[in-house]
């Protein structure tokens, strides 16, 4: 039972991050910078799961962003799973219950999946007009992202050792 | 990891851009949110009004009286822009003028729900969709100006793509001049837009108003895009780029219209004498 219920949250926490980056931090935004909260999620995924997990996880985290922009489907796919994959072989070399580490995880993973967002965005879009206000717009994620990340850590950390996150066996 | 990237890829080659519609799983995600974003949206729209209501009197009461001479001078103006668009159309009739103009259009009036989840990607979600008769490709509109196109339909909602998305170009001219043609880049801030591909012999300058050329299928011509902030020369000196504030504030926008389909003004003048 408590499996079903570790994969419903797995499950409800993108949606629900996309639900509130649409409507509340969307309307709060700060320079027209919205935080990326299913990226946040899966880096805490991957820095506390087996890499193969995170990085599952992080694939069908950005298949359902995806699939909620309508646009070109596969791209977030492949960012979030290529950026879980290179925090999960991480794992083995930080203190994962230090809070600065989930900051540093988040400050990565933002930086990995914008770099990997742009350069896809380059290759495959037909029309991408890029300036410098791109720039801007990543450091203000950045510093968005890491903002949630310190106190979404310490919660997400302790369900993950001790609460309904807690590894059974199977994905 | 390579599985990853190979499932990615082959999505990636089936789900080309130039999809006509969205797939039935994404229409049902999609809807699956729609109910929510509209009650967030719904409480929002609501809470400013009373905080409205509630606000300083004083102010309100200038602001009423303010609101109440500008209202006097419009209709006014309005008098007198009625009067022209007649004399217009007579003219037109006369030199047997037959370009399809800005004039007549079809609106389907709809609520702002939700808005872009991601930096990468500027849009809204409205709250109204294919049982609406929204279609994609139709151009979104303001009172003050172009907001950007439908970019996908599900049964109650719709994506609309901004004109400061960095995907998006829009073909453009100066309303002054008539002359200057250019296209008009989204550069993912909604305070900046850019006009690029200007000769550098064009006539424009700061605060010039830019509007649509007509010139795509998607946007009708006429329709204010921005006003001109910086005129710049590029390095090869033959060609102009121009930044643009938009003409609609895209943070503040709550209502939008989507535009049908629309006539030529001989057409709806027509249709209007039809009508009685």
């Amino acid at each position: 039972m408590d499996r079903y219920v570790r994969i419903f949250i797995l499950i409800l926490l993108p949606w629900l991050a996309i639900f509130l980056q649409s409507t509340v931090f969307s309307t709060y935004s700060i320079k027209g910078t919205v935080p990326d909260l299913v990226l946040i999620f899966v880096a805490f995924f991957a820095l506390l799961n087996r890499v193969r997990e995170g990085t599952v996880y992080g694939f069908l985290c950005g298949l359902l962003e995806d699939l909620v922009l309508g646009r070109f489907i596969g791209m977030n796919a492949l960012a979030k799973g290529l950026t879980a994959y290179i925090l999960g072989k991480l794992q083995g070399n930080v203190f994962q219950e230090n809070i600065l580490v989930g900051a540093f995880c988040v400050f990565l993973a933002t930086c990995i999946n914008a770099l990997c967002i742009f350069l896809m965005s380059l290759v495959f879009l037909p029309v991408f007009h890029v300036d410098m206000g791109l720039v801007a717009a990543i450091i203000y994620q950045i510093v968005y992202n890491i903002a949630l990340a310190v106190p979404l850590y310490l919660w997400y950390y302790d369900s993950s050792n001790y609460g309904r996150l807690r590894h059974y066996g199977e994905f | 990891m390579l599985f990853v990237i190979v499932l990615s890829l082959i999505i990636m080659s089936k789900t080309s851009i130039h999809r006509e519609n969205i797939t039935l799983l994404e229409k049902i995600i999609r809807d699956s949110y729609t109910p929510l974003q509209s009650g967030v949206s719904g409480v929002k729209y609501n809470w400013d009004g009373w905080t409205i209501a509630f606000a300083n009197k004083k102010n309100q009461s200038r602001t009423i009286e303010s609101l109440k001479k500008q209202n006097n001078n419009l209709v006014m103006q309005n008098q007198k822009l009625l009067e022209y668009r007649a004399e217009a159309l007579r003219l037109r009739k006369i030199l047997a003028f037959a370009e399809p103009k800005r004039d007549e259009y079809n609106l389907i009036s709809a609520r702002v729900v939700a808005r872009n989840s991601q930096n990468w990607y500027k849009y809204l979600v409205i709250d109204q969709g294919q049982e609406a008769g929204v279609v994609k490709d139709m151009a979104v509109i303001s009172p003050q100006g172009l907001v950007g196109r439908v970019g996908s339909v599900s049964r109650n909602s719709a994506q609309v793509i901004l004109i400061t998305d960095r995907e998006t170009a829009v073909g453009a001219i100066l309303q002054k001049t008539r002359e200057t043609r250019g296209i008009v880049e989204g550069l993912g801030n909604s305070s900046q837009l850019r006009m690029v591909n200007i000769p550098y012999y064009s006539k424009i300058e700061k605060g010039n108003i830019v509007v649509t050329s007509g010139l795509s299928k998607v946007y009708p011509k006429g329709i204010a895009i921005g006003k001109i902030s910086k005129v710049t020369k590029e390095p090869s000196g033959l060609l102009l780029t121009a930044q643009l504030k938009p003409m609609t504030d895209f943070d503040k926008l709550e209502e939008v219209l989507v535009i049908k389909d629309y006539f030529p003004p001989v057409e709806a003048l027509e249709e209007d004498a039809a009508d009685g």
